[in-house]
């Protein structure tokens, strides 16, 4: 219940000033999270400023409650997908460099439950794919977090180079927003190089 | 100005002395009628606004996407309830069964009882989840949302008024202000162990047994001890709680409750047969996120306390075989395939038993083994969601 | 969760004291050219999340039932007036036995976190989006699916309300008063915000927002709330100008 109120009040009092969020023109984009990742996007976007990680970087149409594009590029082994907020109590499940491609979706599931309070995700399809000519998995999935009542949607291509994980995610709400921008992730993504 | 600091350091010390020990219950005027009575009205302006705070909050519940709406969950929970506590006590309440990991079920002013499938996953039989929900229904009777509230108006206000005292007197107050903010988590810690004491008192009227109540806090410890341990760290279990604990230790709470028990009379059966029968549907689910958290000691510890009950069935071993492979050492992928092997022995029916044992194999460098499970798999599920991506695993 | 409302009550202090206050803000978004269909209206106002209370001495929020009746019923009399005033029609949301319940209320969820994306990536500055930064653009929205609601039948547009006031108390007051003798301990009492936005329920495009976080009006009388919903319903759109008289 507090949750709730509370979640409504930093809602509306979360407009602290921040470094400002970028344009992202169509055309080519080189280094992308801090790595080797490019991508060459035929629609806008708007880069938000805030950092979940080294090397996270986060895409938006709309904010990032409504839709998202994430990028992990290349997160080295014994590293997680993103920044711990609570690595005592509240580790999260590092990279190896002996996974299977099978378990990237296993990781992401595992790191959403423990850092953002999704206590419910399925992962749906899964299949192989290529990401900048390397052997890749896509994968679909659902989730829902514990603090809002909006069901989302997921979509990703992920693979492992060199040893480090390349990973990007596209998330929306199921109802409309999913379905709305879904087609300009795929274009994206079809872009993507390493 | 030194008039008026005079004043504020007057008014400061007269609240300090409000903060004493506060009456546990809501024994105000008007407050004298149970909340549970039937079809209860909240009386004073504090409990009503309590209450609709509560009343939106259980709408929230009520269309959560996190509630676990599968027939029958909920009726079974209010069914244990109603054995612990009474028919008449539990009469007015409504029970939702939310998908949430952690150990917990609370309670709301108004009646609204949440309880999350991490308690539901840890009970070992009917007693020891209601040994849970009846100590929170113990907070509901005894209005602790309410008095609690209006416990922590008071101190904060102190707070705030010698704060306030300290920026006109320019002097430091932190130590002051950190002694009543003390004095909120001490008031919590109280509101814990009446809650527990009452709590027993519904379990000794229930026919479930009186020791369990004790018995859940210590399973709860062992748990915490064996994450801790699972994470290199050092146990953590302590008699005294910190001054910013908002409740007493499980060890205090464990032993204080066992001391309580001896004196009542005994009791019957927990009921864990019943109780794993209504579970059995759900277990697999509950498993599976756990496995998910990361916590590699906590979940092999309730594993275990699980299998020392029912004994190491299919669903355990191969929640075990689970966990052993998402840990990923070398060495755990060899344990892990055998606990997938005792599972099918075991009976266990599920196909994706042949992928995960295939995936555990291939990462350990089992290829030809491996190969051979996963195809076992494709076999039996040609058109499932990750039938493409484990193909193309196998032809590699 | 009880120690949380203490944390939040220490911040409220820890914000008063280090003097931050939110500056009168107020912002609308009209959808370009929209303009209400011709004719009656038929609004929908969907479950207002309402919420009245008082202001801690320490400026812990502390619910009133009274009051938030008081207001609920205040706010919907006052705008069902205002709008029978521009000749459309306000229905409150029933569910009865169409059993949307939990779909309608994740509507209403999806229209929160739209609402938020609006106010924090559009309307203010600090953390606004570029590609939301462009002159008369206003593009947000729900889905057409909405339309396909039973429960939502024969309304023409759905109408959020988010009203949160807490009254500082007595306490409140004379702590306000006191610290500004204090230097560095501003104290503010009160908090008083709110948005509203309406949605097309055929096309499902939010066609106007409004966010205010310091709004007039006390909710707990019909006087104030009647100017309540008039800051509230602020750009409002209208209907098309009256056609000229003849002969212009």
């Amino acid at each position: 219940m507090t949750r709730l109120l509370i979640g409504l009040s930093m809602g509306l009092a979360a407009m602290s000033p921040a470094a400002a969020n970028s344009l992202v023109s169509a055309g080519p984009r080189p280094n992308i999270a801090g790595s080797s990742f490019s991508a060459a996007p035929v629609d806008e976007w708007n880069r938000l400023s805030r950092k979940d990680g080294k090397n996270v970087e986060i895409w938006t149409r709309d904010g990032d409650q409504l839709n998202k594009v994430t990028f992990f590029g290349g997160i080295p082994s014994g590293k997680p997908l993103v920044r711990e907020i609570d690595k005592k109590r509240q580790p999260l499940p590092k990279v190896a460099a002996d996974m299977l491609i099978t378990d990237i979706p296993v990781m992401l599931e595992s790191t959403y439950r423990i850092q953002y309070a999704v206590s419910q995700m399925d992962i749906d399809s899964q299949e192989p794919a290529t990401l900048g000519g390397h052997k890749a998995i896509r994968f679909t999935y659902r989730f829902a977090r514990e603090d809002d009542g909006v069901r989302r949607k997921g979509e990703a291509i992920g693979a492992f180079v060199g040893g480090k994980l390349y990973l990007v995610t596209y998330e929306a709400p199921a109802l409309y927003f999913f379905d709305k921008d879904v087609e300009k992730y795929r274009k994206l993504a079809a872009t993507l190089a390493l | 100005m030194r008039h008026l600091s005079r004043f504020a350091l007057c008014g400061a010390g007269s609240i300090l002395a409000l903060l004493g020990p506060s009456p546990a219950s809501g024994a105000e005027p008007g407050l004298e009628l149970p909340t549970y009575t039937r079809a209860y009205e909240p009386r004073t302006v504090d409990e009503r606004g309590v209450w609709m705070e509560a009343d939106e909050a259980e709408r929230g519940l009520r269309d959560s996407p996190l509630r676990i709406r599968e027939a029958g969950l909920e009726a079974y929970l209010r069914e244990v309830l109603c054995r612990e506590v009474g028919t008449e006590r539990c009469a007015g309440v409504r029970i939702y069964a939310m998908e949430i990991p952690g150990f917990n079920a609370s309670m709301m002013a108004n009646g609204t009882m949440q309880v999350w499938s991490g308690l539901l996953l840890r009970s070992r039989s009917e007693a020891e989840l209601a040994a849970v929900l009846g100590h929170e229904f113990a907070h509901f009777e005894l209005r602790h949302s309410l008095t609690g509230f209006q416990q922590r108006r008071r101190a904060t206000d102190a707070i705030a008024w010698i704060g306030v005292w300290g920026a006109l007197t320019n002097r430091d107050t932190s130590s002051t202000q950190s002694i009543i903010e003390r004095g909120i988590y001490r008031y919590g810690r109280e509101q814990e162990t009446d809650a527990d004491l009452l709590g027993l008192q519904y379990a000794a009227l229930s026919g479930y047994p009186a020791s369990t109540p004790s018995e859940v806090w210590k399973n709860l410890m062992a748990e915490e001890d064996a994450s801790a341990a699972g994470r290199n760290q050092k146990p953590k279990q302590k008699y005294t709680a910190g001054y910013f604990d908002s409740h007493p230790t499980h060890l205090k709470r464990s032993i204080y409750l066992a001391e309580a028990a001896a004196k009542m009379p005994p009791g019957g059966d927990a009921r864990a047969k019943e109780y794993r029968a209504a579970m059995a549907p759900y277990l697999p689910r509950f498993l599976a996120a756990q496995i998910k958290r990361n916590d590699f000691g906590g979940t092999e510890h309730i594993l275990q306390s699980l299998a020392a009950d029912s004994g190491w069935g299919p669903d355990l071993l191969f929640a075990r075989a689970e966990l052993y492979r998402t840990r990923g050492n070398p060495r755990d992928l060899q344990v892990a395939a055998q606990y997938y092997r005792e599972a099918r022995a075991a009976g266990y029916m599920g196909a994706e038993l042949d992928r995960n044992l295939g995936l555990a194999l291939l990462r350990n460098g089992q290829a030809d083994e491996g190969r051979q499970s996963l195809n076992a798999y494709l076999t039996a599920m040609p058109e499932a969601s990750d039938a493409k991506m484990i193909r193309a695993l196998v032809a590699n | 969760m009880k120690i949380t409302w203490f944390l939040r009550a220490a911040c409220a202090v820890a914000i008063a004291a280090t003097g931050i206050s939110a500056a009168a803000q107020e912002k609308t978004g009209n959808k370009p050219g929209f303009t209400l269909a011709p004719g009656t209206a038929r609004i929908v106002l969907m479950r207002p999340t309402i919420w009245v209370g008082e202001q801690s001495t320490a400026g812990m929020p502390e619910p009133n039932a009274d009051w938030t009746t008081q207001a609920r019923e205040n706010i919907a009399r006052a705008l069902a007036d205002a709008q029978t005033g521009l000749g459309n029609v306000v229905i409150s949301y029933d569910e009865d036995a169409s059993g949307e319940g939990a779909l309608v209320a994740e509507y209403s969820h999806l229209f929160g976190a739209v609402a938020e994306s609006v106010i924090e990536y559009q309307f203010f500055s600090g953390n606004r989006l570029p590609t939301k930064k462009r002159k008369d653009s206003f593009d947000w929205g729900v889905g057409n699916g909405i339309a396909g609601l039973k429960s939502l039948e024969g309304g023409d547009y759905a109408l959020f309300i988010n009203v949160h006031d807490e009254y500082g108390s007595t306490g409140r007051k004379i702590l306000q008063i006191v610290s500004m003798f204090a230097p560095g301990a501003g104290v503010s009492s009160g908090v008083h915000k709110g948005h509203a936005g309406l949605v097309d329920l055929k096309t499902g495009e939010l066609v106007w927002l409004n966010a205010d976080w310091e709004m007039g009006g006390d909710v707990r009388t019909a006087e104030g709330a009647a100017k309540r919903v008039r800051q509230l319903l602020e750009g409002f759109p209208g209907r098309p100008a009256e056609a000229p008289a003849e002969g212009e």
